[in-house]
């Protein structure tokens, strides 16, 4: 078996007194979806941070391709190839596509913006998508469909050569038809090797797309498993209570004996 | 095709033109008058005549083009227009569903795809969620639905979109297209998955200018779609294609089948894992990942994937030496091949293929649909009827 892209063993956060993330470990495979799944408050956007360098851990440590590293911020997990996309579809208004995919990484020569070859990049990279619901790479983002920004946040990824791509609650903010325009899209985004981390509450979703799923249950890691091998019923127990017959977090008395 | 036989009634003869401008255009894409009047042999006012026809129920529109070539008043250019015919392709994998809305023109307008596992891989699970996701997609999109085309991974009856047998799914016997157009009340053709991919190679892919191709794909099974003289072959009852089940090894892997030693059982996805040193029913995308990190190790390529060339190699001069292709295209897995593979495989070919030899050489390449083709193939399966009909 090939070394997972991204690997975190026993991460620790808190703020403040409160203990976010205890003794985390995650895996993320080139090529899968991995589903983060959890209740509110269980510390799946800030593991996310965590690995965007957003939060600086406590402790623990991060595996980047079977090399250890250390983030320390959004600038080297960037460096790494690590690209995350926020549910509150963070684009500027104002500017066009292109300027959006390259913002504050423009390229150019000499204070000059080299346009045309940043408008080809763009173009070429959503082709590559197969995303024909784009009708110009100067279309000002305002005037883009919810889907349709999800589709340029995510394209941007690409576009940047990333390998992980931690998507926070993509779907959030869209309606039905979009969100699945969305899931196919993340599909892709896979099936072209790329590691993804998918955030989502919505089952359906979640079994859609994934190839696993990681439960975390009050900062806690209570399962990593194949999508294939669990029901609905058993991930809505890991999420709820933490354990699921044999899965999940021991029940403490257990661990006592 | 453009000339009227004896005793012809004028209605049909213009029937059977504009399907043809209409063919021309859907395959070729915008076109100017003067052009169309070359290339179909028709007078230049009958070209007028039908494409007025076809404005005037909004399949096309005609625009003054932008650069100007030549002296005199610049010729019209015609152009399809994607949301005047809109059809539902649906393909229908193993472990994925994938569906989308492909407009007149090939243009794909929006598209979904979801995870086959369990439960979910039942004919009644498929059969819903294709309904449901494709009138969620064309509320969407706005768009209405003139017909269906689907692509099975299996033994399909066309006449009636029956699937006799898909195997890696556990289906027998589905009435498929009647189900689908019983819901949809849309003409649905159903075809098998590697005949598709045929000809989406032949029309929009890599075998546009070439008539006599095969294509050969590897998803979870190997399947082979074979084109003949511009016209696809389909054997006794529509039942070509099981080239994966070619017995290259007597003494191989037993295959579901019931033989031993199927070529699919040496370069499958199966295969293809055990090279690449994964567990057989990894993740495709993560197949792939590790095809295209050895983009990088040139030097073990030949290290990693040398029992398999070899395997693909005598397999392919088999098919060449049977079906005598110009050109045999490469698909889905087989996309994610390094180059290197696909031009070393086609040198074997070139070297010991009795007919490639004959032939001037059959070319082999990878597939630049990659894993849209039996998509693209589904939607051109179903433009077929609609384009002879509007």
């Amino acid at each position: 078996m090939s070394e997972p892209i991204l690997e975190l063993r026993g991460i620790n956060k808190s703020f403040g007194a409160v203990h976010v993330l205890h003794d985390v470990d995650f895996t993320v495979r080139a090529g899968e979806v991995t589903a983060l799944v959890g209740d509110n408050g269980a510390g799946k956007s800030t593991l996310v941070k965590c690995i965007a360098g957003i939060h600086p851990t406590d402790s623990g440590e991060v595996l980047f391709d079977g090399r250890q590293v250390s983030i320390h911020g959004p600038k080297d997990a960037a460096d790494l190839g690590i690209e995350v996309v926020y549910q509150d579809l963070a684009l500027c208004d104002n500017l066009d596509i292109v300027q959006n995919m390259f913002l504050g990484r423009e390229r150019g020569k000499a204070g000059v913006l080299d346009e045309a070859d940043m408008e080809q990049a763009a173009r070429r990279t959503l082709a590559s998508l197969s995303v024909r619901t784009v009708k110009s790479v100067r279309t000002p983002v305002a005037a883009l469909s919810g889907g349709q920004r999800q589709t340029v946040a995510i394209a941007k990824a690409v576009l940047w050569d990333s390998k992980v791509v931690l998507l926070d609650e993509p779907t959030a903010a869209l309606g039905v038809a979009q969100t699945r325009q969305v899931l196919d899209l993340v599909r892709r985004l896979a099936e072209q090797g790329l590691g993804v981390v998918l955030i989502s509450h919505n089952m359906n979703d979640v079994f859609e797309v994934a190839d696993r799923i990681a439960c975390l249950y009050l900062g806690r890691m209570a399962a990593e498993l194949p999508t294939k091998d669990v029901s609905h019923s058993q991930v809505v127990e890991l999420i709820t209570a933490g354990r699921s017959g044999d899965l999940g977090i021991a029940r403490p008395d257990m661990a006592a004996v | 095709m453009t000339t009227s036989t004896a005793g012809a009634r004028p209605d049909e003869v213009r029937r059977h033109n504009r399907t043809a401008v209409l063919r021309r255009l859907h395959v070729g894409g915008p076109c100017t008058r003067a052009a169309l009047a070359t290339e179909l042999g028709l007078n230049r006012s009958t070209i007028k005549a039908l494409v007025d026809g076809l404005a005037s129920i909004g399949l096309v529109v005609e625009k003054l083009p932008a650069q100007r070539s030549g002296a005199g008043r610049p010729s019209l250019l015609v152009l399809p227009q994607p949301h005047a015919a809109v059809v539902l392709a649906v393909d229908v994998r193993v472990e994925q569903v994938a569906i989308a809305m492909v407009g007149i023109g090939g243009e794909i307008l929006g598209r979904h795809s979801w995870n086959l596992h369990g439960k979910a891989r039942r004919p009644d699970e498929v059969l819903t969620h294709i309904v449901e996701s494709s009138r969620l997609l064309a509320d969407e999109l706005s768009v209405d639905m003139v017909g269906v085309g689907v692509s099975v991974p299996g033994v399909v009856r066309r006449s009636d979109g029956l699937v006799h047998e898909a195997p890696n799914l556990h289906w027998t016997d589905v009435p498929l297209g009647d189900r689908l157009s019983a819901v949809f009340r849309l003409p649905v053709q159903v075809g098998n998955d590697a005949e598709l991919g045929a000809l989406a190679e032949h029309v929009r892919g890599a075998a546009r200018t070439a008539s006599d191709i095969v294509y050969i794909s590897a998803d979870v099974g190997v399947g082979g779609g074979v084109i003949s003289d511009g016209a696809p072959l389909r054997g006794a009852g529509g039942y070509i294609g099981e080239i994966g089940h070619m017995v290259v090894r007597p003494d191989g892997r037993a295959c579901y089948c019931g033989c031993q030693g199927c070529w699919e059982t040496e370069v499958g996805e199966a295969a293809l894992c055990r090279a690449m040193a994964l567990p057989e029913g990894s993740p495709r995308g993560a197949l792939v990942a590790e095809l295209r990190s050895l983009a990088s190790h040139p030097d073990s390529v030949a290290h990693r994937l040398g029992e398999f060339m070899d395997w693909l190699a005598l397999g392919l001069v088999n098919v060449v030496n049977m079906l005598a292709p110009e050109l045999v295209v490469l698909g889905d897995l087989f996309t994610a091949l390094p180059a290197q593979v696909v031009e070393r495989v086609s040198a074997i070919v070139r070297e010991r293929s009795l007919v490639s030899r004959a032939v001037g050489g059959t070319r082999v390449v990878s597939s630049p649909l990659g894993r849209d083709a039996k998509l693209v193939g589904a939607a051109e399966l179903a433009f077929e009827p609609i384009l002879d009909n509007v």
